[in-house]
């Protein structure tokens, strides 16, 4: 995985654009697929993601001159596994319907390729300050990623965006004349996968269109 | 040994310090998850429940989930709610019945936990939907049906397009009737 990313800022704004890590790197889709059903779900996701990447990538940085190379996997994996393990609990005690909807999704997020493969890519080889710099990047890739899906299910899929009811503050997004005719398909896995195909079709699209533009 | 030490000593330290992480977060976190698990409780039991102030617990033999004696403003018995799980189309449906004081009356339902699908299967934990439930008799089985119920039958009808979570719910309904009635009675 070339990635050439010659400063810090340059390595966060890869992390949201050029090399976003659902859109473009084709990571962590099972959790894309299932959580993007709501705008809700999508941020609390990407809360916890960002969270436990920005821990994983400096506790991994921190320690990267002392892990033997052929622990390192075992290493990463009980890092992860830790923090995975406090987000779950953080959410439980404050967010908890929201924690209820997410279900199995948030300790998956243990397995999640990104967090170990940023782990692997950039944690475990640069300084602090770039392992942050990918992990805030790569994180608000991903959180960004899932909300575009989720707008778009959620407008089509419920008729309207609805967050924030748990913290006893709703924001709510009515399309109102659509929702008689909401299409239901758009909430369930048919949906998710429609969805997440054209989006990837159009970044594709525009990604190849920019580098004809730059003569590449 | 040494050798041994000298591979996995940070591995081992790593295990020390995450386990001692999670169990300062465990234990400073479990308090308001629990406290949220009984609010959500709490307040299914006082809308299935209507007058309900005060709810205090009671076990009944043989049923290992929660059954409560609801109490009013007054302390006097405003009817009784029972916590019952079942399997549903995707996944556990968890529910909460109310009955009258005198036990004959389904008083009040209400989903509170359920992954069925959106949109069909979920519209069980809609209010339209449970309040069929009200004022039917819980001495005998309440049956679904896909069509209107009929007056006096003991019906309810089922989310179009959703009939197994319908009869999922119902199912589950009559089961904990059935458990925890006979206790329920003797109690007054």
């Amino acid at each position: 995985m070339a990635e050439a990313n010659d400063t810090n800022l340059a390595q966060f704004k890869a992390g949201i654009l050029d090399n976003n890590p659902v859109l473009v790197q084709l990571l962590g889709m099972c959790p894309t697929l299932a959580v993007s059903n709501s705008v809700e779900n999508a941020l609390v996701m990407g809360a916890a993601v960002i969270f436990v990447l920005t821990m994983s990538n400096l506790i991994i940085s921190l320690l990267r001159n002392l892990i033997k190379p052929h622990v390192r996997i075992l290493i990463f994996t009980l890092t992860i596994a830790a923090f995975v393990t406090i987000a779950d609990l953080a959410l439980k005690a404050y967010v908890f319907e929201v924690s209820k909807k997410l279900g199995p999704f948030v300790p998956l997020i243990i397995v999640n390729c990104i967090i170990i493969c940023r782990a692997e890519v950039v944690a475990s080889k640069r300084n602090v300050w770039r392992s942050l710099a990918d992990a805030w990047g790569c994180g608000l890739g991903f959180t960004m990623a899932l909300c575009i899906l989720a707008v778009i299910r959620e407008m089509l899929g419920a008729g309207g965006i609805t967050i924030l009811r748990d913290l006893g503050w709703v924001w709510h997004l009515d399309a109102k004349t659509f929702e008689p005719h909401a299409w239901v398909v758009m909430i369930m896995p048919p949906g998710a996968f429609l969805t997440l195909g054209l989006v990837i079709g159009v970044v594709n699209h525009l990604r190849a269109h920019g580098a004809r533009k730059r003569g590449g | 040994m040494n050798k041994f030490v000298n591979e996995s000593w940070l591995v081992l330290t790593l295990g020390v310090v995450f386990a001692a992480l999670l169990a300062g977060a465990q234990t400073s976190l479990s308090a308001r998850i629990v406290v949220n698990r009984t609010r959500a409780l709490n307040e299914a039991v006082a809308q299935v429940v209507p007058d309900t102030q005060k709810i205090e617990a009671l076990a009944v033999a043989g049923y290992d989930r929660d059954v409560f004696r609801c109490l009013d403003a007054d302390g006097k018995l405003a009817g009784w709610a029972i916590d019952a799980v079942g399997m549903g189309f995707a996944d556990k449906i968890r529910l909460v019945v109310g009955l009258s004081p005198d036990t004959t009356r389904i008083v009040g339902l209400k989903v509170i936990e359920n992954v069925e699908t959106p949109g069909l299967g979920n519209k069980i934990s809609e209010d339209d939907w449970a309040g069929q439930y009200r004022n039917l008799d819980a001495g005998r089985p309440v049956v679904v049906h896909k069509r209107p119920p009929t007056a006096g039958a003991n019906e309810v009808q089922a989310v179009t397009g959703a009939t197994i979570s319908s009869k999922a719910v119902t199912t589950i309904v009559n089961e904990a009737l059935a458990r925890v009635r006979p206790a329920l009675q003797q109690q007054q």
